[in-house]
């Protein structure tokens, strides 16, 4: 019967998870957020083939369900490509993919909001293409692109929890392990969830916050 | 100098410049009238480089605009006003004024902004210097407009129909700006529908109409009968302009 007690140390147990989840989240958003840009920018200067294979590439991975492209990265990659992955490689790349492919969509829109007159202006006044890109298109798109990307990382966020079936030991296997334990599923994914709301809250929270200070020009103080 | 040879321009089947050959002077302003359609702006999106010319030569100081590698140096001589005032909203006035100086003169910011500072001083704008455009009138925004052409140093200014959108109150402080700028010997090519105002200022009166340059006379001898308005084209424009 004590076995199936809690412990003090599953408090370290699901810490530990909970760890593994927010890094895997914040390495994944990173690396999604630099492939995601630099996509829309490749689509932006209208590069030939490269903009045709990512805005293919993009449309594959975000009509395809996230578990799929894990299990074809992690048994495929080994099996066709004699590329062997651990579980946390094969959750990084998957996670990061998708990413990438759903802030392509919200850049390319993002971009394609600035009125072309601004940048007509910057040109006629002699702005090289990337100074246009850095101080006209990019401070504004991420004002544009901010609210989208608040909703699409919480919930890439939640989708993390997939990973899990990999093997990768987050904060969902941890809560599997601790209900096999403890065989108390009310309370243990009660905790786990609890945890991936706080989560989430505090990403909406830094994004709201974000895309206050990113639009501060919008607001209007009077004559 | 400003130099325009056989310009032509269509988009599609439509001809909107078709032969223009104009010169513009240092110390020259040059008005250009026309009824909407008969190609003012697109001569003056030429002259900047934003259109690309289907046949013809347009120089600023010989340089070609027609040619990438001259294209820059090109719009160093010159700066352009927008209709639609065209500013960055996510930058201050200051912002707005100083970019180009600092990216592409490589003036030091510091020094940029507070040049930026003197002109928005000079237009009666030093109060709003640190507003973002939503936060400006028309007429305050057309005049960040201009304040932003003027620090580049350009030798010869491009104003396109800057006080169209404007009402007439506003129109009349941008006005005196730019008669200001026509006293103190500021090159200016100024597409418009204000002829009064073009009459006083003006050196020269150029008339565009369907894509070809009608007229190109002294502002004297434009408005004179046995001149421009001898005219039928240019005399029915005025006429209706003047009623307008």
């Amino acid at each position: 019967m004590r076995y199936t007690a809690f412990t003090s140390y599953d408090i370290v147990l699901l810490a530990q998870g909970l760890g593994v989840s927010l890094a895997l989240f914040l390495a994944t958003t990173i690396i999604g957020l630099f492939i995601g840009s630099l996509w829309a920018v490749i689509r932006f200067y209208r590069i030939p083939v490269l903009a045709q294979i990512v805005a293919v590439v993009a449309e594959v991975l975000k009509n395809s369900p996230v578990l799929v492209q894990l299990f074809l990265v992690f048994f495929g990659l080994p099996a066709f490509a004699k590329i062997n992955v651990t579980p946390v490689e094969a959750a990084v790349i998957t996670l990061s993919g998708n990413t990438a492919a759903f802030v392509y969509v919200i850049a390319v829109s993002a971009i394609e909001s600035i009125g072309r007159d601004q940048i007509e202006a910057a040109r006629v006044f002699g702005l090289s293409r990337w100074q246009i890109l850095r101080r006209i298109i990019a401070p504004q798109a991420m004002a544009f692109a901010i609210g989208p990307l608040t909703g699409l990382l919480v919930n890439q966020l939640q989708v993390t929890s997939l990973i899990s079936v990999i093997g990768v030991v987050d904060l969902t296997k941890i809560g599997n392990i601790l209900n096999l334990r403890t065989l108390k599923p009310f309370i243990v994914w009660a905790v786990v969830g609890g945890l991936y709301y706080v989560m989430a809250k505090l990403v909406a929270f830094g994004g709201a916050r974000l895309e206050k200070r990113l639009r501060a020009h919008t607001a209007w103080k009077g004559l | 100098m400003i130099s325009v040879r056989g310009v032509r321009k269509a988009f599609g089947s439509a001809t909107v410049l078709d032969g223009i050959d104009l010169d513009v002077h240092s110390g020259e302003v040059v008005s250009i009238l026309g009824s909407s359609g008969s190609g003012k702006s697109t001569l003056i999106r030429c002259m900047n480089g934003l259109e690309k010319l289907d046949g013809g030569r347009i120089t600023i100081d010989d340089f070609d605009v027609s040619r990438p590698k001259e294209l820059s140096e090109a719009r160093k001589r010159s700066a352009t006003v927008f209709q639609l005032f065209n500013l960055y909203p996510h930058m201050t006035a200051v912002q707005n004024i100083a970019l180009a100086p600092v990216e592409v003169l490589k003036i030091p910011r510091k020094q940029a902004e507070a040049d930026a500072r003197t002109l928005l001083d000079s237009v009666g704008l030093s109060a709003r210097a640190d507003a973002f455009p939503a936060q400006l009138s028309g007429g305050q925004r057309q005049r960040v407009g201009i304040c932003r052409a003027l620090a580049m140093k350009p030798r010869y200014l491009l104003l396109d129909e800057i006080t169209s959108a404007l009402d007439p109150e506003m129109t009349s402080d941008v006005l005196a700006i730019l008669a200001k700028l026509a006293h103190d010997g500021t090159t200016m090519v100024f597409v418009t529908h204000e002829i009064e105002f073009a009459r006083t200022i003006s050196s020269r009166i150029v008339f565009l109409d369907k894509g070809q340059l009608v007229v190109d006379l002294p502002t004297a001898e434009f408005f004179a009968a046995d001149g421009g308005m001898a005219k039928p084209r240019i005399a029915q424009f005025l006429s209706k302009m003047r009623k307008d």
